[in-house]
């Protein structure tokens, strides 16, 4: 059954010189192709709204289908911020600042020929919007809407300008916005023509369907193949709006591993040439086969979300305080993370421009967190008892229980008695929705749920807001705090968008100060590639450009 | 006969329908809401309220029960939530995967065990005898998913000869039958192998010992008549009950190989149920189930009257 | 992977006791199977297991929760790790003693839960006959067309992941298997002489049921629920291998396959360690069952 490595190596090498000699004229010509291993378990959605999270938006999101505005991928040291993308400029009306007036890209066509105009916009902002719409598409609502919680509707005021409206004045509208894909109408409406169905809904599902498999959309790669749940090739698009960012590779190949291990083995035996998040503890075999390992600060935080809720521990800011200094997180990074993480002191690292002046140094200082605790009244013969939510595995966890478990461990020196409840991920995820007082928190006074802080709705104001407590979002221990709460008005009605972030600054710095969380890692994207892969520039994001890649 | 077949067939009726009313009551009380596919955590409560409607989930169940049952009847799973994609375009796919590998492993797995158990049948009590029973006991009492993971250990991560994981390297839609492509089966074959091949051992070895120790095939001996005429004497007989332990083991292999799929990735119906899970995708979940039970209900059916076909004893009840 | 080896058996269950026993029938088969070697190495190897997972707290052994990120994946043979340690550095040695307290549980407690609840349904159904039986074995042959890998994992599907999910999935995929033999050996009893007898003579069905009948058929059921303990071994730790049984960090030899196949490229040996062990006592259980199968079958 086992043939042997070697002849079959020998045979396949002389076939193949066999071959190549044989075909030599094509083989100058032949494509480049790039192949990624992507953690997902299954290709996020392909029809414009991509599941699967931020993974989505990286991989069958950004690559098909640009939207208004971008994320800048250029730099590896900046942080990335919002540029235009699909609209070259926007501003909020001076009068009425629910209304936005976004000035849009010309010259833009979609993949397949048909323009990008206002009404592309407006199409698209209604597939998810407007109910009775035709395109009105329930299933990438949930993704869509949740990411712009304020946008209310559009309206075409000529062919290149659009205006929008929020249900109340928003700042964060055109961060927001990066979530939002332009799909082709065109293309849709030509599949929505040819479909069978009983009635419209059916038809539009049926055209979301066919959509979803031969998809059009304004973006650097074009779809050329699609196999559900296994492979996404991808084409370069030639006619790319910014000749700058045209792929330099000709096809890209996507295919979901959501082992690390599998990953990592695809990678060591060529079968992909990328993986994302290879398996930790295969690194050093990664490095001396002679391939390279890419990192970069995400902006992505793995916390303990407290709970302060009446009779909580965590109501007692010195229990906070202690907490977040009682972990050496460098150790964490060091032993079991094999470097790949970066200690949190707050959801923004300095040099960010939400970070702010926090007060409040988090570090890790064992006499300061013993002293404060024996000061709330614990130490080594009365420990506090605290209960932590967590899961075996999920999406942006990282390695969750063995992490739980170096914190049960480091808390212990600091008389904690960490008792963890590890539960399935989407019960936890469910559970973050609904709060710390609901019968699923199995009466736990933390959770850990890692979040992506991209935009500060996501990153502060859905946790910090009192008005944010379940149900209507994740503000899942019920912090009330006045200052959070005017903080965060204040940032959303700052339209200048410096003025805005210095808001912003001024809030997080203030959750830092309060302990708000007990903030532990940022994750670092860790992703290793064959020395082949050329050009690839990994930004302090949640996406990348595959545009300059090259393969050698 | 066609009253035993006709009857037999009445009779799995019932049965088809009590499955699909326990695979969905089995999915209908997982805790976790169902849209957490297409719903954010921060997904505001009218959003929610208003997509629970959209996907039917606020109806009573015995009216989605109905529903659901009635779609199925006429082929339609409805869709995955995760994907939008048919259920049964999904499960179908998988399916074929499956079998891919079922039969691969019915391959190894049959010939072996019945080499084996003929072997020992015939040296009964011998070290021979002793050794293909080890064999066979170990073949079933293995954890497989260990030892999918011993065999990636030593044939992928130390000698690096075969890939551990995947079905080819363009995944199963481009499957050709060429070393490129077989050598991903070789692995995840093997494991999903050695049940089979255990219980078809110990089968045919007691059916080729049982047979031999019969008076009668000494008076045939007796009478002259060659050893390849006993042996052709002992496959007549002892075909019928090994032909159905392989059904039935080709049936398991077709419905049950969750945790071989997980190990090796194989993109099979094992594979899809154990992501349906973890996806908390209910229309999935329930689909892939009936389906795999279905097939496992048929086979069944299947053996059962090729069973009465040959051996005309069986037909009571 | 195909299903585990239960219909094979079936039958061999059935065949191995004889409908009466004679006085001092148990006895010859205490002597036949302490004869038997193979059947003897395997309960000694059981035993260790069994009384070193009890014992564990005695043995003088490490903590098996307490982790250190500076001794991760230790291989077999360090000074101090016989076993080496796992991702977290905890010591193989004792979570693999520890383990098997876990394992043990969820593999042999669903088969004991099966075999009182099986047993009495399948004794009620064999006797009672008519409608009653109908009932009960009509609902046995839902579960039973399901694989029984697929009705472990979809039923632990649901409930969710933990120890008692994993221990209720189980007996609900073994009551049907020893429903179904217990109510074939009690109809082919149930008209026995005997029976006659003692209904002749004025016992009620309950007595007949516990005197007459449960003495003559526990043999077969007890036999065939040993066979079970190997399949139902193999499958909670599969269920915790998928990380749909026990909860980390409880040492359970599954659950510690899971959490170590992540450590393959690095520490292949020690992360095959926790399935040995699963091996070790499924293969001395089905010797064990076929011992005692052959030691009761007393025409050969």
């Amino acid at each position: 059954m086992l043939i042997d490595k070697n002849k079959t190596r020998a045979a396949m090498i002389g076939l193949l010189a066999l071959t190549t000699v044989a075909a030599w004229p094509r083989a100058v010509s032949a494509d480049t192709v790039l192949r990624i291993g992507m953690t997902a378990a299954d290709i996020p959605r392909t029809l414009g709204q991509p599941d699967q999270g931020f993974e989505g938006n990286r991989f069958t999101g950004l690559t098909m289908y640009d939207a208004l505005t971008m994320w800048d991928l250029s730099s590896a040291d900046k942080p990335s911020v919002v540029i235009p993308g699909l609209a070259t400029e926007w501003k909020v009306d001076d009068a009425d600042k629910k209304k936005w007036v976004f000035k849009l890209r010309p010259g833009v066509t979609f993949h397949d020929g048909s323009p990008f105009n206002a009404d592309a916009v407006v199409w698209n902002v209604e597939k998810v919007l407007k109910q009775d719409a035709p395109q009105f598409d329930a299933s990438q609502v949930g993704v869509t809407a949740s990411r712009m919680p304020t946008l209310a509707s559009a309206k075409k005021i000529d062919d290149m300008t659009v205006e929008l409206t929020t249900k109340e004045p928003d700042s964060f509208l055109p961060i927001n916005l990066t979530n939002l894909f332009m799909a082709s109408p065109t293309k849709w409406q030509a599949f929505f023509d040819k479909a069978e169905g009983a009635d419209a809904k059916a038809k539009s599902q049926a055209a979301w369907a066919a959509f979803a498999k031969d998809a059009s959309g304004t973006g650097p790669w074009k779809m050329a193949g699609f196999t559900p749940r296994e492979r996404l090739e991808l084409a370069k698009n030639d006619k790319y709006w910014n000749t700058a960012r045209v792929p330099k590779v000709d096809k890209m190949v996507l295919l979901p591993m959501p082992e690390a291990n599998a990953r990592t083995a695809a990678l060591l035996s060529g079968q992909v040439d990328w993986v994302e998040a290879p398996a930790p503890d295969a690194l050093p075999e990664i490095k001396q086969r002679g391939f390279v390992l890419y990192s970069n600060e995400e902006p992505h935080v793995w916390p303990w979300q407290f709970s302060r809720v009446e009779g909580s521990p965590w109501n007692d800011i010195r229990v906070r305080k202690a907490a977040n200094l009682c972990v050496d997180r460098e150790g964490l990074r060091d032993g079991l993370l094999a470097g790949l993480m970066v200690p949190a002191s707050g959801t923004f690292e300095p040099g960010h421009p939400w970070r702010g002046n926090p007060t409040f140094q988090i570090k890790y200082d064992k006499p300061a967190a013993q002293k404060l605790m024996q000061e709330a009244g614990f130490g080594p013969s009365k420990k506090l008892t605290v209960k932590v939510q967590t899961s075996a595995s999920g999406s942006g966890q990282m390695l969750p229980l063995p992490m739980n478990e170096y914190l049960q461990q480091a808390l212990a020196e600091c008389y904690f008695d960490v008792q963890l409840d590890v539960i399935e991920w989407n019960t936890l995820f469910t559970n973050w929705r609904r709060g710390a007082k609901d019968p699923s928190a199995n009466g736990s006074n933390a959770t850990n749920v890692t979040y992506a802080a991209m935009d500060p709705f996501f990153a502060l104001v859905r946790f910090l807001q009192s008005g944010m407590a379940p149900p209507v979002s994740n503000n899942w221990g019920f912090i009330n705090n006045p200052k959070f709460d005017e903080l965060v008005t204040k940032a959303r009605q700052t339209f200048d968008a410096s003025a805005r972030d210095a808001a912003l600054a001024e809030l997080h710095a203030a959750s830092v100060d309060d302990a708000a969380f007990l903030y532990v890692a940022h994750d670092v994207a860790p992703r290793a590639m064959s020395p082949k892969v050329k050009g690839f520039v990994q930004p302090k994001s949640w996406f990348v450009d595959f545009s300059p890649v090259s393969m050698q | 006969m066609l009253a035993y077949i006709a009857r037999r067939i009445v009779y799995v009726i019932p049965i088809v329908i009590s499955v699909a009313l326990v695979c969905f009551l089995l999915v209908h009380i997982t805790p976790g809401d169902p849209l957490v596919a297409v719903l954010p955590a921060d997904a505001s409560q009218e959003l929610a309220a208003q997509l629970r409607a959209a996907y039917g989930f606020d109806r009573p169940l015995p009216v989605q029960f109905g529903l659901w049952l009635l779609r199925a009847l006429h082929g339609d799973l409805g869709n995955s939530i995760a994907t939008g994609r048919p259920v049964l375009a999904e499960v179908m796919r998988a399916v074929g995967n499956t079998v891919t590998l079922a039969i691969a492993a019915a391959i190894i797995g049959f010939t072996m065990g019945v080499l084996l158990g003929l072997i020992a049948g015939y040296f009964r009590e011998t070290w021979i005898d002793k050794l293909a029973t080890s064999f066979a006991i170990a073949g079933v009492s293995v954890p497989h998913y260990w030892l999918g993971m011993l065999l990636v250990i030593i044939f992928s991560v130390q000698l690096n000869w075969l890939p551990a994981v995947g079905a080819g390297p363009g995944g199963s839609s481009a499957w050709a039958w060429d070393w490129a492509h077989l050598q991903y089966l070789v692995l995840p074959a093997i494991t999903t192998s050695v049940i089979p091949m255990g219980i078809v051992t110990r089968t045919v070895r007691a059916l080729t010992g049982d047979i031999l120790s019969q008076d009668f095939v000494e008076a045939l001996r007796a009478k002259g008549l060659r050893e390849t005429g006993v042996f052709r004497h002992v496959v007549k007989n002892a075909a019928p009950t090994a032909l159905a332990v392989m059904g039935l083991q080709l049936g398991y292999m077709l419905g049950g190989s969750i945790l071989i799929e997980t190990v090796f990735s194989w993109p099979g119906s094992g594979f899809l149920l154990n992501s349906a899970i973890f996806q908390r995708d209910l229309p999935l979940l329930q689909g892939t189930i009936l389906v795999l039970a279905l097939f496992f209900v048929f086979l069944n059916l299947l053996v059962d009257i090729a069973q009465a076909a040959i051996d005309p004893r069986i037909k009571r009840g | 992977m195909s299903e585990l080896p239960l219909s094979a058996m079936n039958e061999a269950a059935l065949q191995a006791a004889p409908a009466t026993k004679a006085r001092g029938y148990w006895a010859t088969v205490g002597r036949r199977i302490v004869r038997d070697k193979v059947s003897m190495a395997c309960a000694l190897v059981l035993i260790m297991i069994f009384l070193s997972a009890i014992l564990a707290p005695w043995l003088g052994l490490e903590d098996p929760y307490k982790g250190s990120m500076i001794r991760r994946l230790r291989h077999i043979g360090t000074a101090g790790y016989p076993f080496g340690t796992d991702e977290l550095g905890r010591d193989m040695l004792a979570r693999l003693i520890y383990g098997g307290r876990l394992s043990l549980l969820i593999g042999i407690l669903p088969v004991i839960l099966a075999f009182v609840f099986g047993t009495s349904l399948g004794l009620v159904a064999g006797y009672v006959g008519g409608k009653l039986n109908t009932a009960i074995m009509r609902t046995v042959d839902v579960f039973y067309a399901f694989p029984s890998v697929l009705l472990a994992i979809a039923i632990s599907g649901a409930l969710g992941a933990g120890i008692l999910n994993s221990i209720v999935a189980l007996t609900i995929v073994f009551v049907p298997q020893i429903t179904r033999v217990a109510e074939s050996v009690t109809t082919g009893v149930r008209n026995m002489d005997f029976v006659e007898a003692a209904r002749a003579s004025g016992a009620g069905p309950f007595t007949i049921m516990r005197v007459h009948i449960l003495g003559n058929v526990l043999g077969a059921i007890f036999v065939y629920a040993t066979s079970l303990i190997s399949v139902s071994m193999i499958l909670a730790a599969g269920l915790s291998f998928l990380g749909l049984g026990t909860k980390p960090p409880e040492p359970e030899w599954g659950l510690m396959l899971n959490t170590l196949r992540t450590a393959i490229y690095v520490n292949p040996w020690v992360a095959a360690l926790p399935g040995a062990m699963i091996f070790a006592v499924s293969i001395c259980f089905n010797l064990l069952s076929d011992g005692l199968r052959s030691a009761m079958d007393i025409r050969n």
